[in-house]
């Protein structure tokens, strides 16, 4: 049997520092570039007039070739000195960032090229960044084209210490900085003329030097670290069920006793299963297992196999940091597909900071994953602390989790010694006072789709059947209690969290509520759901097409808006995010307030919400049948 | 004690587990040759000896003809499902490498592969392609999404990142999965080698000092002078060797970016 190590490296770095060049050289110099294709790529460079160039035994697509760039990441396979390479390319234009990223999350160190004629561009730092995030935290960085800066020492120190800087900021390992002429195939192997000031290792000995081959011996590395088996599937192609997945930390052997997250069943393994069959007595950090179990447990595809004394973390949120890869900026709105290890569960994204700003192609940024159900993950860059986020057909963006979030409240809270003091008159001794429940009844809708009719409507109503009821009127909020706020979407938040808080202590004294307010983000009416509890929310679309809105103009704001006197308005020049899932979804422009008010009491009937016994003479029981 | 084949093999394993959980009808495409062997071993490693998926044949008409009866055998030996498929119309026209070859390559083996995706129903084809073969298959991702009509988006492909594989499809696209994009043709003959594999024997260097190293449609497929005659031999062979695998194959040579183009619309 053949024994190979194998040293897995991407190259980065700016848009045509000379990625390419690089790998295309080492890859004629070392690799086994057969005669047919050398012959081949000298015929393009002859066609095309320029000198024979080594990035297009990597570039081999038409367009990359014509325009003397990278589009796609790959990867060879070279050997030098007896030690084999995995060398990846990955482009280095922004918009092929999702290329670089793809390349370079297979790989274990980095080498980051700069032009030292040009120094440090925006991509290099970009790029060193994601490396970061990936998990891939040392680099070996190549200052290129040295002959084309006249061999100059003094300018190789200059970049040299820059970047040395830049490294350790993002608290990465920098093994070495070594000057190169990649064109020139200059200092890769061994010392050339113009760099006799130079007395380090040329690239390929410090890269031997300082980079580790991963294969040779991971069981005695495994041991120490905890078990992390992704589930893949349970097979049962006969009466046995087998529980087939991957290691990606730890070993495991017959014998042991494994825990499931986050279903947390256990059982015993019996045996690791293989074709052929053979005796399997451990299986190691990489490997892609079968597993027979004493009991034939039911766990389905996602869970995570642990020993039961070091099982991973099980929350539905948690805090990361992630880096954005594609084209559409992250909508603060939408609802993302999460995967960690073989677990996928639908997700919002909040930023850290609760800014929410625009994040687009090669932003990264702090976040909050708030999962549809809770997830298991590690976070001490072992085990499945590394996720992607996707949409249905596509992975937008990827990153590694970082600290849990404690149970925050909502919104920031800046005083620290507050302890939350109870005994109180409870929300039921109240509702059974009035002889009624409380409830929260949530408005959303464009200003104009007749939020406030409706709701003076549906209080008199509810009024006339018996109930305590209060409206909470967005504009007449905005002129006591929030009048402090404006239209940003800062202050948008702020002002449904504090609608959200006071239709909490209304909906604890059994009261009604009705809350009228715009509240266009999607994610403000959640926070507000979970504030007020998701039981007694109940969110009532208001739905009204803007061109009808726009029409009533009931306070002639539209008309200002559009005359540029207003900014941030909703639904014109500001995003109205309508719900996706309402209780209610009402046509203000087809309904008549009776029927819109009809079909809410209807709503409360069907919830068990009932009027008080007391109430109920002839007007009451008028009131309250739809 | 992982020593390289073993982490190639178990990535593999992974990769085709993951396509079977996840993609609709899965099935294999099978060109008897060594690479689809090899890949037909690691399915049978993945679901510990079952092949729960069909093998899909392109059957140009062209194949050399000891593959078809070393196909049929095999396939009876090991009691496996087999789908052929063929492009009869176009056959039945007179498409044949004289009409140019990679006009013979669209009909017969593209335009067949796609017709027998559609009349199975198949979600989701297994191929032994690696990025070693050329500068295209270079390129690709592990999974590759194709509409109906087969083509390939390369100049913009999806983030594939760790072993996160977008294996969701909409009903009108099936899905590429290559589980040995990583191998070499040397690991592959090293891992025929460890396995001990049953692989065609047209491989192999016959009384003429002439074997073939990739197999193809007998028009348009070259044998080379060699006299490895077992697969250690095989083995020394590739490691010393500085000519091309696939320069035996008259389509990949028909102009600079033959296999592009046709790859870009649906080819293997």
């Amino acid at each position: 049997m053949t024994q190979h190590e194998q040293r897995k490296i991407v190259i980065v770095g700016h848009v045509d520092h000379g990625k390419s060049t690089l790998l295309g050289r080492l890859l004629m110099d070392f690799g086994k570039v057969p005669q047919q294709t050398i012959e081949k790529v000298r015929k393009v460079c002859e066609s095309r007039g320029v000198q024979l160039e080594p990035a297009f035994f990597l570039d081999a697509f038409q367009e990359e070739q014509e325009q003397g760039i990278s589009i796609d990441t790959t990867r060879v396979n070279f050997e030098f000195d007896g030690h084999r390479f995995l060398l990846i390319d990955a482009p280095g234009h922004l918009e092929f960032l999702k290329n670089m990223t793809s390349g370079a999350s297979g790989a274990e160190t980095g080498i980051l090229v700069i032009d030292g004629h040009e120094g440090i561009g925006s991509q290099t730092l970009r790029h060193l960044k994601i490396l970061g995030i990936l998990g891939v935290g040392k680099v070996v960085v190549v200052v290129n084209k040295m002959d084309k800066s006249g061999y100059k020492q003094a300018r190789f120190e200059e970049v040299a210490a820059e970047i040395r800087a830049h490294v350790e900021r993002e608290g990465q390992t920098c093994l070495a900085v070594v000057p190169i002429s990649a064109l020139k195939g200059e200092n890769l192997t061994s010392a050339c003329e113009g760099l006799s000031w130079y007395a380090g290792l040329p690239l390929l000995p410090q890269l031997v030097a300082s980079t580790t081959a991963v294969s040779v011996d991971t069981a005695e590395a495994a041991a120490a670290e905890p078990l992390r088996m992704v589930l893949q599937d349970v097979y049962r192609f006969t009466d046995e069920r087998f529980y087939a997945g991957r290691i990606v930390s730890g070993s495991i052997a017959p014998g042991a006793r494994v825990f499931f997250s986050p279903s947390g069943k256990v059982s015993t393994v019996e045996a690791l299963e293989t074709f052929p069959p053979r005796d399997m007595p451990l299986a190691v950090k990489g490997d892609s297992v079968a597993l027979r179990l004493k009991d034939q447990i039911f766990v389905e595809r996602g869970e995570v196999v642990s020993l039961p004394d070091q099982t991973p973390e099980v929350n539905n949120e948690l805090q990361a940091k992630l880096i954005w890869l594609n084209s559409e900026p992250l909508d603060w709105a939408n609802e993302y597909l999460l995967k960690v290890g073989t677990q996928e569960v639908s997700c919002r994204l909040e930023p850290s900071n609760m800014v929410f700003q625009q994040v687009g192609n090669g932003d990264f940024v702090d976040v909050v994953i708030k999962a549809q159900k809770p997830i298991c993950f590690d976070r001490n860059g072992f085990g499945v602390d590394k996720f992607v986020i996707c949409t249905t057909y596509e992975t937008v963006a990827c990153g590694s989790i970082m600290a849990l979030t404690t149970a925050a409240p909502q919104g920031s809270q800046k005083s620290k010694n507050i302890v939350v003091e109870s005994g109180f008159v409870k929300r039921e001794e109240h509702e059974n006072r009035h002889g009624h429940k409380g409830t929260v009844l949530w408005m959303t809708g464009l200003s104009g789709a007749g939020k406030s009719t409706l709701a003076k409507a549906l209080e008199r109503r509810l009024f006339a059947a018996g109930f305590r009821v209060q409206v909470l009127d967005g504009d007449n909020l905005r002129s006591g209690i929030c009048a402090d706020l404006g239209f940003e979407p800062e202050d948008r938040a702020e002002n449904i969290r504090r609608v959200a808080h006071l239709s909490k202590l209304l909906l604890n004294t059994g009261t009604v509520v009705i809350s009228a307010c715009i509240s266009p983000y999607e994610k403000d009416r959640r926070i507000a759901k979970e504030i007020i509890g998701a039981e007694d929310f109940h969110e009532l679309f208001i739905f009204c097409p803007i061109e009808v809105c726009q029409s009533r103009d009931p306070k002639g704001l539209y008309k200002k808006a559009s005359g540029g006197q207003i900014s941030d308005f909703s639904g014109l020049n500001a995003p109205y995010q309508p719900p996706a899932n309402p209780k209610l979804r009402l046509d203000s422009s087809t309904m008549s307030i009776e029927s819109e008010v009809d079909s809410i009491i209807a709503m409360l009937q069907a919830e068990g919400i009932k009027p008080p016994v007391s109430a109920v003479g002839a007007r009451g029981e008028l009131a309250w049948k739809p | 004690m992982t020593d390289y084949l073993t982490r190639l093999e178990h990535e593999s394993v992974f990769i085709i587990r993951e396509a079977y959980k996840k993609v609709r009808n899965l099935a294999l495409l099978w060109s008897m040759g060594k690479d689809s062997t090899v890949l037909l071993h690691l399915v049978r490693k993945a679901f510990l000896g079952h092949v729960p998926i069909p093998l899909v044949h392109i059957d140009t008409s062209y194949k050399i003809p000891e593959m078809i009866t070393w196909r049929d055998q095999y396939v009876k030996d090991h009691g496996l499902r087999l789908i052929v498929g063929q492009n009869k119309a176009a056959l039945a026209d007179g498409m044949g490498p004289d009409k140019g070859r990679l006009v013979c390559c669209g009909a017969l083996k593209t335009q067949a592969l796609l017709d027998t995706i559609k009349e199975n129903n198949i979600g989701g084809l297994l191929l032994g392609i690696r990025r070693d073969e050329e500068g295209s298959r270079a390129k690709e991702r592990v999974v590759s999404p194709r509409p109906e009509n087969g083509t390939w988006t390369y100049k913009d492909q999806v983030a594939e990142i760790w072993n996160h594989y977008n294996l969701h499809l909409p009903e009108e696209v099936h899905m590429r999965v290559h589980p040995l994009l990583s191998w070499t043709e040397l690991d592959v003959w090293e891992y025929i080698e460890r396995e001990k594999l049953d692989i065609m024997p047209l491989y192999f260097s016959n009384a003429d000092g002439q074997r073939y190293r990739s197999l193809g449609c007998w028009p348009c497929t070259g044998t080379i002078d060699s006299c490895a005659s077992t697969i250690e031999s095989i083995v020394d062979e590739i490691r010393t060797t500085k000519t091309s695998e696939r320069a035996g194959r008259a389509q990949d040579n028909a102009d600079t970016y033959a296999m592009q183009k046709l790859r870009s619309q649906g080819y293997m």
